[in-house]
């Protein structure tokens, strides 16, 4: 009882705001955080650190379920186009997007899985469409 | 469990991403995930061709290719190396 009652309070109250210190899983375990800003990308939210990182909102220690993730359909052709012209001046300017938890990773990760989406989707329906 | 046919779009997504190890993609994984999304776009990017309809559609994804092409020569470029360790 107890531990749902601070569920809805927990989800009640997020994302959190600005200045708060978030807890997170990175590569080496448990860490804790100042939350700088929370921005939504192609699919998911991006928790951006005082530090830098980026940390994608499904590894923010008590993030509320189900997750809040955009429609494919939801993201305009102006936001994908932008998307992408960010990650090849990124590219072009030499930036490592192997840098884990680094804005180019965050932004790679979340294209791939927003195209992955959008074309697998955009196929199954023509699939379905032909039976 | 929640059967598959009631599963949320979002729902459905994240199954569909994990599956695909899109989620989180390990540093020595990434080219081999860019490569799988270039296959998928590929496909229907064929699918497009055969249909010749979708012109909107067929530019997006064969300006998508090319953008994860360029990206796949990035990540498959040697580690680039600081100067200081040299």
């Amino acid at each position: 009882m107890k531990s749902s009652a601070k569920q809805l309070r927990r989800e009640a109250e997020w994302p959190p705001e600005e200045g708060e210190v978030i807890s997170f899983e990175c590569s080496t375990g448990p860490e804790t955080a100042i939350l700088k800003q929370v921005r939504w990308g192609l699919v998911w939210r991006d928790f951006i650190l005082v530090d830098g990182r980026v940390i994608p909102e499904h590894r923010i220690s008590d993030c509320p379920q189900p997750r809040v993730w955009r429609k494919i359909s939801e993201v305009t052709d102006h936001e994908r186009e932008e998307c992408e012209e960010r990650l090849l001046s990124m590219a072009r300017a030499g930036m490592d997007p192997r840098e884990r938890d680094q804005s180019f990773w965050a932004e790679l990760t979340q294209y791939l899985a927003y195209t992955y989406l959008r074309f697998k989707q955009a196929g199954s329906k023509v699939q379905d469409v032909e039976r | 469990m929640i059967p598959s046919d009631e599963e949320t779009e979002e729902q459905q997504a994240w199954r569909v991403l994990s599956e695909a190890g899109l989620v989180e993609i390990r540093l020595d994984e990434f080219a081999e995930r860019i490569r799988d999304v270039k296959r998928i776009v590929t496909v229907r990017l064929r699918e497009l061709l055969d249909l010749n309809g979708g012109t909107k559609e067929r530019e997006s994804a064969a300006y998508s290719l090319g953008t994860l092409k360029e990206l796949e020569l990035k990540v498959n470029a040697p580690t680039p190396v600081d100067p200081s360790e040299m």
